[in-house]
């Protein structure tokens, strides 16, 4: 998880790459929306979509040893939930449409997220209008993602270091343990984020 | 619980993410308006430290581990809207970062994860933590009941707009979903349990709601996110409550005539949790079978409170910020 | 004028516990001084009143001076834009997404707009030398370049009194190089709250010893480093680098 954070094919320059990220949104919500009001018996029209997709992923020059992994981390999610499908009235027709729509959605979606840094789409969504608060929110939200993890190792192999018992309830409230320590840091952290931002002239 | 795209169809699309927008208003407006600059930055934060959260494992039998949502966990240290906004920010990235969640279904796990399950859970917390009583004890039960609520409900609803959509059978998505996650619910619960409580031993002060802290919610507040859920309830929900009685036994038939999917790991867990032999009609066993899972977080809840507490309850006595270093 | 006044300074955390004593010390316009004393000794929570940054301030007079205006609420927002806090952690000060956005903070706060904006964050940047960074995310850069971004945050405010908390503490020793040379060569006040004696001795020509909340010993580097007795009693160590350049 933490090295697909990283994603270190995010600052390629292919074609793709270089893109404007407005222009990228908003392909891939047009693709996404289409796929997902096609009607589901429309066979060619997903073939046709997947093929273009497989075409920008070609033209992206991502490994596609790095896109099939990132789909299949995140296809058990929307096979779980087809698999529902299964048991009703005519159910394989509805499985195999919603299997279909939502892989070729995920693909669209690792592939925006592959070529496009997410700072790029926070300067959208701002345009776009969304409440500043908002993307105060998730901008400090990204910022801090790493730090955060690194803080998480620290401490868990602090505990572990220290830790000489064994027992999945001994881990349970070690690892709570671990979760609170983590969120009274976040808070202390919290205010001094704070601290610097008024420093900085920052009013809400 | 998070719906991926071409699950929904256009129109459970529209009106989760209208309704998703009206809770991110109320989070918004009531953040701005308590006029806490302070807690800006800690929303943020605290989204990250969901995030952080939720990669640690809790080990759970046979090598499968499970994880906190956080939902409940950041309303309990928030309040409500701090909650509500942190947790989209978790949705946001999760959907354009790890295509965890669907960008057409954005509105409705908003809805459902962000809004639904800290709103509820806030509600219920409050109100049993005041019904029960100014303790610490009170505080952790109050927590774990009011987690395993927020996530039953959040799943119902996530099982209604699966319906309404038409792609998954009320029939079967109620049972499937709801069975599942009163099982989630509980893990949650002892999760976010612990966590507070360690918290309240080292940093009693940081938990929100206790008397100085702006993060008070003001009861329109909580009036307004409940008025919410219930529109979610009577819009995804309502219109199936009347098709329960053959749906529970038509989904048995079907089990019966078809072992592959009877086999399927998914289903096979929660549904003989669920339907309780020995009722032949599906309303009561229904309702028996919620009752018991409600029974069930109850004691859970109790216990793990109990446990959790110092005889004399001094961790909650410690002066606030006493321990705290500055230089 | 003097950069910096401080008369009869005293604080106390919400808690109770003393932190400052009736601190009085002054800077003068472009001195650069060193803030040094144990932990606890007060630096820190000193640096955060130039800013305004505490919560309660004391009653009666304004304690504070920059620049000849006192440090109260109606003239925080000028103050913040002049006097430029360098924080202990350079995680808490980037808070931005990007580089750029970072630096391009402290400016649009005080209602700076395009083509000035661009054109000061260039120019900071290019002052703490780090001018091909500005597209990248804080969380890939090495320490000591966080710090200069960080540095480049204030200059862009074109802040004139600098106020660095522990400017070299955790930085390797190349980094701890960079960043002294850039702090002697960087033409505003400086005041620099720090335990690394020897960036002290190297580009401080004044000291204030602080300890238990109190000025303890102010003067010129070289003395009061020299002066064993002193150095010990609060906490603190005669460095090398004077050992060798004035041997007894």
């Amino acid at each position: 998880m933490h090295n697909l954070l990283l994603n270190p094919y995010r600052h390629r320059a292919s074609l793709i790459h270089r893109l404007p990220a407005p222009v990228k949104l908003l392909g891939a919500t047009v693709c996404v929306l289409a796929t997902v009001l096609l009607p589901r018996s429309a066979w060619p029209a997903h073939a046709g979509i997947g093929a273009g997709l497989l075409v920008v992923a070609l033209l992206s020059s991502v490994p596609p040893w790095h896109l099939g992994r990132r789909l299949l981390l995140a296809e058990p999610f929307a096979v779980g939930i087809a698999l529902l499908a299964l048991l009703q009235d005519n159910g394989l027709q509805v499985f195999l449409a919603m299997l279909a729509k939502s892989t070729l959605c995920l693909f669209c979606i690792i592939l925006l997220n592959s070529t496009t840094r997410f700072t790029d789409l926070l300067r959208v969504f701002r345009r776009l209008r969304v409440p500043a608060l908002l993307v105060v929110t998730l901008a400090l939200m990204h910022r801090y993602l790493f730090v955060l993890f690194e803080e998480t190792g620290r401490l868990l192999r602090a505990r572990r270091s220290r830790t000489f018992t064994t027992g999945r309830r001994h881990a349970w409230r070690l690892t709570a343990t671990v979760a609170a320590q983590l969120f009274v840091r976040t808070s202390e952290r919290a205010e001094r984020v704070y601290a610097a931002m008024c420093a900085r002239g920052w009013k809400p | 619980m998070h719906i991926p795209d071409g699950f929904l169809d256009a129109k459970t699309a529209v009106a989760s993410g209208g309704l998703a927008v009206a809770g991110i208003g109320i989070a918004l407006h009531s953040v701005r308006r308590a006029a806490a600059a302070r807690r800006v930055p800690l929303i943020g934060l605290a989204a990250a430290f969901v995030f952080a959260a939720q990669m640690l494992n809790f080990p759970v039998a046979g090598g499968t581990s499970g994880h906190l949502i956080g939902a409940i966990l950041v309303a309990v240290l928030l309040g409500p809207s701090g909650a509500v906004l942190a947790m989209t920010a978790v949705l946001v990235v999760q959907c354009f970062m790890f295509a965890d969640g669907g960008v057409t279904a954005l509105g409705a796990n908003i809805f459902n994860m962000a809004i639904v399950a800290p709103g509820v859970g806030y509600v219920i917390y409050a109100g049993v933590w005041r019904a029960v009583g100014d303790s610490l004890r009170s505080r952790l039960f109050a927590t774990a009941f009011a987690a395993w609520c927020s996530t039953v409900v959040a799943s119902i609803l996530c099982a209604g707009q699966l319906a309404f959509s038409g792609t998954v059978a009320w029939q079967v998505a109620f049972p499937a979903m709801a069975g599942i996650h009163m099982v989630i619910a509980l893990g949650e619960a002892v999760i976010s349990t612990l966590v507070v409580a360690a918290v309240a031993k080292a940093r009693p002060e940081l938990l929100a709601l206790s008397r100085e802290t702006p993060a008070r919610p003001r009861y329109t507040e909580l009036t307004a996110y409940g008025l919410l859920v219930s529109l979610g309830l009577v819009v995804f929900v309502a219109p199936f409550a009347s098709g329960w009685p053959d749906g529970l036994e038509k989904v048995a038939v079907m089990l019966g005539f078809e072992p592959k999917a009877a086999a399927t790991p998914l289903l096979a867990a929660p549904l003989p949790n669920y339907t309780i032999p020995g009722f032949g009609s599906a309303i009561p066993s229904t309702i028996v079978a919620g009752g018991v899972g409600t029974l069930v977080a109850f004691v859970v809840a109790y216990v793990l409170a109990r446990a959790l507490t110092p005889r004399v309850d001094a961790a909650n006595r410690r002066g606030p910020g006493g321990a705290s270093s500055r230089a | 004028m003097n950069a910096l006044e401080v008369q009869h300074l005293s604080y106390r955390y919400p808690d109770h516990s003393e932190a400052l004593r009736d601190v009085s010390l002054s800077v003068a316009e472009g001195e650069r001084v060193g803030l040094i004393g144990p932990n606890g000794a007060g630096k820190s929570t000193l640096l955060l009143h130039l800013n305004g940054l505490l919560p309660e301030h004391p009653q009666g007079a304004p304690a504070v001076h920059v620049f000849g205006t006192p440090v109260v609420e109606p003239h925080l927002p000028a103050i913040r834009a002049q006097v430029g806090l360098l924080f202990q952690d350079p995680d808490d000060q980037l808070f931005c997404p990007t580089v750029w956005e970072d630096v391009a903070f402290g400016p649009q706060q005080l209602g700076m707009r395009e083509p000035e904006l661009s054109a000061s964050i260039v120019r900071a940047l290019g002052q703490v030398g780090l001018s091909r960074l500005e597209e990248r995310m804080p969380h890939h850069l090495s320490r000591g370049e966080k710090r200069r971004v960080c540095l480049a945050g204030l200059l862009a405010c074109q802040a004139r009194l600098l106020a660095l908390d522990e400017p070299t503490s955790d930085l390797d020793p190349r980094g701890r190089r960079e960043l002294k040379a850039l702090l002697g060569i960087l033409p505003v006040t400086m005041v620099i709250a720090t335990h690394d004696l020897e960036l002290v001795v190297e580009i401080c020509p004044r000291v204030i010893v602080l300890d238990q909340g109190t000025v303890v010993a102010q003067g010129p580097t070289v003395e009061l480093l020299n002066n064993e007795a002193l150095m010990l009693s609060h906490g603190l160590e005669r460095p090398h680098l004077l050992r060798h350049r004035h041997p007894h």
